[in-house]
C-alpha cells in the first residue's frame, strides 16, 4: 500500500508544464470571491474561457476518453491537475457544470455513438456548461416520484413541469434532466433522460432565495433556481439511455453523484482555519485554552477520515475496483461531518465564525459561509437518511441479495 | 410538587401565544429579519402597551414585578417565533443588572422608562478578546474631573441597533464598573455585524464623555452585582430557547404528516423518526432543567448549578435541533420563506451569548464543589 502522491520524474515534469500553463492561461481579471454568490457574469465569463482553454489542452475532464475531447490520463496526472488548480484557488471544472460532471460518465456508460458524439466533445472541450435537473416539488429523496413529463409528437418529445435546486449563477447551454416518459407506466419503468438546450421557448428560469446555494463542493454555484417547463419541445434523438429506461440510466448518474466517483483536493477551508488558529487575531491566540486546541485536534481527525474515504473512492473507482456501499458512506460522512466541524469551529473561534464583517469575519468570511454550507450541504445528492438506506442495502442488510452499485466506466 | 403553571402563568402563556401567532406571523418575522433594529415601532408601543417590559421590574418602579418564572413563560413564546429584538436585552438582562447595581435615585430615574419601553437598554459586556469573565474586559473608564471617559470597542453586543440606552462594563481605578451612556452620545458608533447571526453589532467609543451620576452602583464594585443579575436573566434565555425548540418539534410533526415521499407520510420512516425524537429530547432536557433553575432563583435558593446546567443544555440543544429539524425538512428547510432558517440563524447568534455551553460546563466545576470556586 502506498499512499504517498510523489511525484515521479516523468509526474513532476506534468506538474511543472500545468504550473508553467495555468499561469499563462488563467485571463486576467479572474477573482475569487470567496462566497460562491458573489461571481459576477465576468468573472464566470473568465472562468468558462480558462474553461475552453483547458478543453483545448483535453484539461477539462482529463480522465475522459481523448476520442471524445478528454484526456485519457492516468490517475496520477488527473491528481496533479486537481491539485494545481486547487493551488490556484480554482476546482476543476473551474466554474459549476454539475451537468457535465455527471452527464458526461452517463452517457459514455448509457449513450448511443451519436449521443457520445454529439455531447461528449462539448462537454469535454468546455463549449457548454451543463445543469442537472432531477428534483421536484413532490420528488426529493424519491426521485421515481418525479412528476414531470416528456409525451411523444412526431419528431418531439414535448416537456410540461417544474424543476427546483437547479444550477447555478449565470444560466447555462443545457440541462441534463429526468423526466415521465410513460405516465401510465409503471415506477421505475416509466422514466428518460434528455439534454435539453436550454434556449427553447417555453423554459423559465426563477432563482430561489436560500440559506446558501452551496453544498455541492468543489465549484460553487452561486445561485439555484426553479425552472418551469411549459409545453417544450425537444427533439426525440435528444433522448439518451433509450426510452422508459431512465431508472437504469439513472443508477449510473447518481453513484457519481452519491460520491461514487470521489473527490481529490478537498478541505480548503480546513486546512485554513487550522493555519488560522496559529496567529493571534485582535490581540489573542484561539488556542490558548485547553479546550480549543483539543476541540481542534477532534475537528482535523474528522476532516481526515472524510478525505481519505475521498481518496479511497477515488482510487477505487479509477482502477476499476469492485465497489458496494463506499460512494453513500463517503457522501454520509461528508455531510455529518461537515456539520460537525462547522460547530466545532463555531466553539473554537466564538461568535466570530458567524460574521463576513470586513473586519472580524475569519478568512474573509469563508467560515461563516462555511457555517451556512454545512445546513445547506445536508440535502442536496440525497439526504443522510437516503445514504443510510443506500449503504445498508448494499452490504445486505436485512435482505437477501446485496443490492448491485452503479455502473461507472 | 406541583410542576404546572399557575393561574397566571397559564394566563400570560395563552395571550403570549395568540399575539405571537398573529402579530408576529412567519411573514412578519421575514420582514424584521431585514431591518438593523430587528423591530418596528408599531410593533413595539404594542408590546410595551402589553406590559412585557415590566415584567421582571418591581411596581415601585412601574414594573409589575412578577416571578422570573412568570416572566419565563413569556419568553418561552417569544422563542416560539422566534420573536427577535432588544426585549430580553432591555426589559430582562438590562432591568435585572439595574436591579443588583444601581442606587435607588438611578432606579427611580431609569427603571419605569424600561417598564413602559420608552428606555431601551442593550448590555456592552464583551469585546474582541471575546468570553463572559472579568478577565474579558480590558475597555476602561477613566476619571477626568466630573465625568468618566470611555473608550474602545465593545463587541459582539446583542441589540445595540435599536438601543436607546447602553449598560458599559469598563475597568476604572478600583476595579470594574458598570455606566450608563445614551446610545447617540457623542463619539458611539453602532455597527450591526453581517453574515449568519442577528442582532450582533460593534460598539465602538471614542473619548465619550459620561457624567458621574451615571456610574451604576459603586466605582469598581459592579461585576458582582452584574454576575448576580445574570444568573437570573440567564435561565429566561434559557426559556425563550425551550420554546424555540418546542416549535421547531411541532414544525417538524406536522411536516412529517403532511410530507409524503414514497407513497407515505415521511414520519413512517425510522430514520425520520429518529430526528424528531433527538429534537423531543433536547426539548425536554432543556425544558426542566430550566424550570427546575428558575424554581430555585424563585424561591431563593441557591441556583448556581441549576442554571449552569439549564444553559449549556439550552444552548446546545437550540442549535441541535435545527441541525435535526433540517434533516427533516432536507431542500425545503433552506428556502428562507419556510421560516426554519429563522430558527437556525437564532440558535447560532444565541449560542455564546451569556456564555456558551462550555463556559457554563466550567463553571459547573466549581458550583458542585468538585474544584475550589
Amino acid at each position: 500500500m502506498d499512499f504517498a502522491i510523489e511525484d515521479s520524474a516523468e509526474q513532476s515534469t506534468f506538474r511543472e508544464e500545468v504550473r508553467v500553463w495555468l499561469k499563462e492561461n488563467i485571463p486576467e481579471g479572474t477573482e475569487f470571491p470567496v462566497d460562491p454568490g458573489d461571481l459576477t457574469l465576468e468573472q464566470y465569463e473568465h472562468r468558462r474561457e480558462l474553461g475552453r482553454r483547458l478543453g483545448d489542452q483535453s484539461w477539462l475532464y482529463p480522465n475522459m476518453p481523448t476520442k471524445y475531447g478528454g484526456g485519457d490520463l492516468p490517475v496520477e496526472k488527473v491528481v496533479i491537475l486537481h491539485e494545481e488548480m486547487g493551488r490556484a484557488g480554482l476546482s476543476l471544472p473551474p466554474y459549476y457544470d454539475a451537468g457535465g460532471r455527471m452527464a458526461a460518465p452517463t452517457i459514455l456508460v448509457w449513450g448511443s455513438e451519436e449521443h457520445k458524439d454529439r455531447f461528449l466533445p462539448e462537454i469535454c472541450k468546455g463549449r457548454v456548461r451543463s445543469w442537472q435537473l432531477l428534483t421536484e416539488p413532490g420528488a426529493g429523496s424519491d426521485l421515481a416520484g418525479i412528476k414531470m413529463t416528456a409525451i411523444r409528437d412526431g419528431k418531439d418529445y414535448v416537456l410540461n413541469g417544474q424543476k427546483i435546486f437547479v444550477g447555478s449563477s449565470h444560466g447555462a447551454e443545457q440541462s441534463w434532466t429526468v423526466v415521465v416518459t410513460d405516465p401510465e407506466g409503471k415506477r421505475h419503468h416509466n422514466l428518460s433522460w434528455f439534454m435539453i438546450p436550454m434556449d427553447l421557448p417555453g423554459i423559465t428560469v426563477v432563482p430561489m432565495n436560500l440559506l446558501t446555494a452551496g453544498g455541492e463542493g468543489g465549484s460553487g454555484c452561486g445561485v439555484k433556481n426553479t425552472i418551469f417547463f411549459d409545453d417544450v419541445r425537444v427533439p426525440a434523438e435528444n433522448l439518451v439511455g433509450g426510452e422508459n429506461n431512465g431508472w437504469k440510466v439513472a443508477t449510473t448518474h447518481l453513484e457519481m453523484e452519491h460520491g461514487g466517483a470521489g473527490r481529490l483536493g478537498e478541505r480548503g477551508v480546513i486546512k485554513e482555519f487550522i493555519d488560522y488558529c496559529q496567529d493571534e487575531h485582535h490581540g489573542h491566540n484561539l488556542l490558548e485554552s485547553a479546550e480549543a486546541r483539543e476541540t481542534l485536534v477532534d475537528l482535523y481527525i474528522e476532516s481526515e477520515v472524510t478525505r481519505l474515504f475521498a481518496i479511497r473512492n477515488y482510487w477505487m473507482a479509477h482502477n476499476n475496483h469492485p465497489r458496494s456501499y463506499e460512494g453513500s458512506q463517503y457522501s454520509l460522512r461528508r455531510k455529518l461531518s461537515g456539520l460537525d466541524i462547522a460547530e466545532k469551529i463555531l466553539e473554537i473561534a466564538g461568535p466570530y465564525a458567524l460574521t463576513n464583517d470586513e473586519q472580524y469575519g475569519p478568512l474573509k468570511g469563508a467560515l461563516e459561509l462555511y457555517g451556512r454550507e454545512a445546513i445547506t450541504a445536508l440535502h442536496p445528492g440525497a439526504t443522510t437518511d437516503i445514504q443510510r438506506v443506500i449503504m445498508s442495502r448494499r452490504i445486505g442488510i436485512g435482505r437477501q441479495d446485496r443490492e448491485k452499485v452503479g455502473a461507472l466506466r | 410538587m406541583d410542576l404546572s403553571l399557575t393561574e397566571t402563568q397559564q394566563l400570560i402563556q395563552d395571550s403570549t401565544r395568540d399575539f405571537v401567532r398573529n402579530d408576529f406571523a412567519k411573514e412578519i418575522l421575514l420582514d424584521l429579519d431585514e431591518m438593523p433594529a430587528l423591530m418596528t415601532s408599531e410593533l413595539w408601543t404594542k408590546v410595551s402597551q402589553l406590559g412585557w417590559m415590566g415584567m421582571a421590574i418591581p411596581e415601585e418602579y412601574g414594573g409589575t414585578g412578577n416571578t422570573l418564572t412568570d416572566v419565563a413563560v413569556l419568553y418561552e413564546e417569544l422563542g416560539r417565533g422566534p420573536v427577535p429584538g432588544p426585549l430580553f436585552s432591555s426589559g430582562v438582562l438590562g432591568a435585572l443588572i439595574l436591579l443588583k447595581t444601581a442606587n435607588s435615585s438611578q432606579k427611580e430615574a431609569w427603571l419605569p422608562g424600561i417598564a413602559d419601553g420608552s428606555r431601551i437598554l442593550a448590555v456592552a459586556a464583551t469585546e474582541k478578546h471575546y468570553g463572559w469573565s472579568p478577565a474579558h474586559i480590558a475597555m476602561t473608564a477613566r476619571r477626568n474631573g466630573e465625568d468618566y471617559v470611555l473608550d474602545g470597542t465593545k463587541l459582539f453586543v446583542h441589540d445595540a441597533a435599536s438601543a436607546t440606552d447602553l449598560l458599559v462594563l469598563a475597568k476604572s481605578e478600583s476595579g470594574i464598573s458598570l455606566l450608563r451612556v445614551d446610545a447617540n452620545a457623542d463619539g458611539i458608533a453602532i455597527r450591526v455585524l453581517p453574515g449568519f447571526l442577528s442582532g450582533v453589532t460593534e460598539v465602538t467609543f471614542e473619548n465619550v464623555r459620561v457624567p458621574s451620576s451615571d456610574l451604576v452602583g459603586i466605582e469598581g464594585a459592579a461585576w458582582a452585582g452584574y454576575d448576580a443579575a445574570l444568573q437570573s436573566a440567564i435561565p429566561v434565555l434559557c426559556a425563550y430557547k425551550v420554546g424555540a425548540c418546542q416549535a421547531l418539534f411541532e414544525l417538524c410533526v406536522d411536516y412529517s404528516k403532511e410530507r409524503t415521499q414514497f407513497g407515505q407520510p415521511i414520519g413512517k420512516f425510522q430514520r425520520v423518526q429518529d430526528h424528531i425524537i433527538h429534537i423531543v429530547n433536547y426539548l425536554d432536557a432543556a425544558r426542566w432543567t430550566t424550570n427546575e433553575a428558575l424554581w430555585k432563583l424563585d424561591t431563593g435558593q441557591d441556583a448556581a448549578s441549576s442554571v449552569h446546567m439549564a444553559k449549556a443544555l439550552s444552548s446546545d440543544g437550540y442549535l441541535r435541533s435545527c441541525d435535526f429539524a433540517h434533516e427533516v425538512h432536507a431542500g425545503i428547510g433552506v428556502m428562507r420563506e419556510y421560516g426554519l432558517t429563522l430558527h437556525t440563524k437564532m440558535s447560532r447568534s444565541l449560542y455564546h451569548c451569556l456564555g456558551a455551553p462550555k463556559f457554563h460546563r466550567k463553571r459547573m466545576e466549581g458550583a458542585l464543589g468538585l474544584v475550589q470556586a
